[in-house]
This record gives C-alpha cells, structure tokens and sequence, in this order.
C-alpha cells in the first residue's frame, strides 16, 4: 500500500507545525542578547550616524592609505590601469538602488563614491590570493544579491522602516567591503613591491 | 485564540513575507535587532512546536526555544547558509532540549507519561486556534505522540512531524542511522497501538 495513504501519516501530517508560545518570548531573548552585548568588544547596537561615519572613514583612510603607499612605485602602471579598467568596468558597474521613500539624498554622492571604489576594488582584486579573492567576490555578489532583494521588496512596502534601514546599511556594507579590498590589496602590494 | 495569538497573528500579516531569510540573516549579522526580530517572528512557532513536543512540558519548551534564539544570535557568524536557516534553527533547538534534558536529570527511557499536570497543561492550548488544529483527532495524535517513550518521540517528532532524513535526524540527536530506523519503527508501532490504528504490512 502506498506510504501516503497510511492513517497514521495521515494523522501526523494533520498536526500542526507551528504552535504558539503562551507569552512573547521576544523581550527576554532582546535583554539577554544585549547583556551579551554590552561584553562584546564592539557594540553591536550602533546607531545609523555611527554607521554612516564609519563608512565615511572608511572611504577617506582606504583612499589616503592607497594614494601614499603606491605613489612611489606604481604611480605609472595604476594611471594605466585607471584609464584602462575605467573604460571597461564602468558600463558593467552593477546598478544598486539608490532612490526610496526618505533616502534619496543618499543618492549621488553615494554614487560617485561607489564608482571610485568599485573601479579601485576592480583592479585591487587582482592583487589578492585567490582563496581570499574568491571569498571577497562571494562576499560582494551577496551584498549585491541582498540589495536587489531588498529593494524588490521596498517597492510592495515603500514604508517598512526596517526594510529602508536594511537597504542603507546593505549599501554601507558594500562600499565597507569595497574599502576592506582596496586597503588590503595595497597592504599586500606595499609588502611585496616596497 | 488568545489574545498574545491574535496579536502576533496581526504582526505577522502586517510583515513583508517575501523577504528571504537570508537577507534577513545578514541583517542581523552586522547587529540589526530588528531583523533578528522578523527573524524569530517568522520562525519561533515551529521551533516551538519541535521544542513542546519533544519536551512535554512548556515551560521548559519555551526556555528551550529562547536559548535556541540567543544562541543563534551567538553563532551567527558561523552560519554558512548550506541549510536553511530554519533547519539551522532546529539543529540547535534539538541540542538545547538535550542539554536541558541532561541538566535536568530527566532524559530516562521508558517512562510513559510526563506528570499529568505537565502534559494538561502543554498540550490542551497546543492548537492553533483553526478548526483543524483542534480537532479531537489531532489531540489524540498530540497525545499518543506525548505518550511514547522520550527515544522514539524524539525520533518521531523530527522525521514524522518535521520531515527530517533518517540521517539528519541520527546526526541531530547523536545516535546512529540505525538506532534511528529502529525508533521510529517503535514510536509508529506504538502509535498505533494508542490510537487504535490497523498495522499495516511494509
């Protein structure tokens, strides 16, 4: 006789999976995490400004430390580069959303600080081993694939806050992976050619 | 339906569904709360239901799934994303009903029944409030299922119930494949028996 049509399965699939709990469990769960929090060498609670400032450095040190490290022996061969990659990877730059309800003012000097890094990132990658390359690329096709799937979902609720603050901080994210890329491979480069 | 059911009932119907947990989990890995929030709102009752079934007892199912929740939280950045989230939930879910089993001193085979009051207590607000959750069938199946011995209800509970392989389940639970084959064989026989059902040839 067919599995399926046995009354014990039939009575087990009956059941319910989900059940309800007899109170909310959320809040001693939330005070417990941020007892483990408060341990924690980096507060894991850290507000939008901390983030948008993170970022900002991030950007500023990642651009400073690569201008001083490879201006002495690569100056020629990353003006090649830059004009070379420039031409190429610009067309191919993957499109992020930029425009929501509230955030547009993000939108072009998120950009342009974009474009720099992901033309930097382009060539930077080049220069690292390939386990960590691979990682790194990995790493940035998620936060790109997480964008997109975010913003998707913005468009049904325009006006989910916790959606509007995923997609910032997925693009925060990205341009701190792209800066994380840029300064490792000149650290790299400094140590091999220096 | 209480009121605690209604109202996260509403929550949830008011949440976008077509997010996927994986954006949810990298949310929540660079410290988003609230993305760690819609995370246990979408998969707390399943958790739960595993949790009180292979327990008995809710209270103890309930301290079970918040240690499952803060120990997720913990471990996130271990979380590879080979399974899905929920089955990564489980996994740790099932860990802490044992360690909690073993802390407790209460992990013996054989014992038919949890105490009375335990087992009113868990299983008669156990549905879902639908009609079909709450049917005498299904709380005849609740507790056959809360009758049989802890080995075998554990095994039934997460192939039968949740669908797990035998060796997902033999891995989850520490024993060997055939230790789990043999369990469920005893869990489904005994089910029977306690509901009244014909035995049927393989």
């Amino acid at each position: 006789m067919n599995q399926s049509r046995d009354p014990l399965d039939t009575l087990l699939a009956e059941l319910p999976r989900q059940l309800e709990p007899s109170r909310d469990l959320w809040p001693e769960i939330k005070a417990q995490i941020a007892a483990d929090t408060q341990q924690a060498r980096t507060p894991l609670h850290a507000q939008r400004w901390f983030q948008l400032a993170a970022a900002v450095v991030l950007v500023v040190a990642s651009s400073v430390i690569t201008f001083f490290v490879l201006q002495h022996s690569m100056q020629q061969q990353v003006a090649d580069a830059r004009r070379e990659m420039s031409q190429q990877m610009q067309p191919v730059l993957p499109t992020m959303p930029v425009r929501f309800d509230g955030h547009e003012g993000l939108g072009k000097s998120y950009e342009e600080a974009r474009a720099q890094l992901d033309a930097e990132y382009a060539k930077r990658i080049q220069n690292l081993p390939p386990i960590v390359r691979a990682k790194v690329e990995r790493d940035i096709a998620d936060v790109r694939r997480s964008a997109r799937e975010i913003s998707a979902t913005l468009a049904q609720y325009p006006s989910d806050p916790l959606l509007q603050d995923l997609l910032v901080s997925t693009y925060q994210r990205e341009i701190q992976l792209l800066s994380e890329v840029n300064s490792m491979a000149a650290s790299t480069a400094a140590g091999t050619d220096l | 339906m209480n009121l605690h059911s209604q109202a996260s009932d509403a929550a949830r119907s008011a949440e976008p569904a077509s997010i996927s947990d994986a954006v949810l989990v990298e949310a929540a890995r660079r410290g988003d709360m609230r993305a760690f929030e819609r995370l246990y709102r979408l998969h707390s009752g399943k958790v739960l239901g595993l949790c009180l079934r292979m327990t008995r007892q809710r209270e103890i199912a309930e301290d079970c799934v918040q240690q499952t929740f803060v120990r997720a939280w913990r471990n996130l950045a271990a979380f590879e994303g080979r399974s899905a989230f929920g089955t990564w939930l489980h996994r740790i879910a099932v860990n802490e009903v044992l360690t909690n089993a073993r802390n407790r001193g209460t992990r013996t085979e054989g014992s038919p029944l949890p105490a009375r009051d335990d087992d009113e207590d868990a299983f008669d607000n156990i549905g879902d409030g639908t009609a079909a959750a709450d049917s005498a069938e299904v709380m005849d199946m609740e507790k056959a299922l809360a009758s049989l011995p802890t080995g075998s209800r554990h095994v039934v509970v997460l192939q039968a119930v949740y669908g797990y392989s035998h060796e997902e389940v033999a891995e989850m639970l520490g024993i060997a494949v055939g230790t789990c084959k043999a369990q469920l064989h005893r869990g489904r026989k005994l089910l029977r028996e306690r509901l009244g059902l014909p035995e049927l040839e393989s």
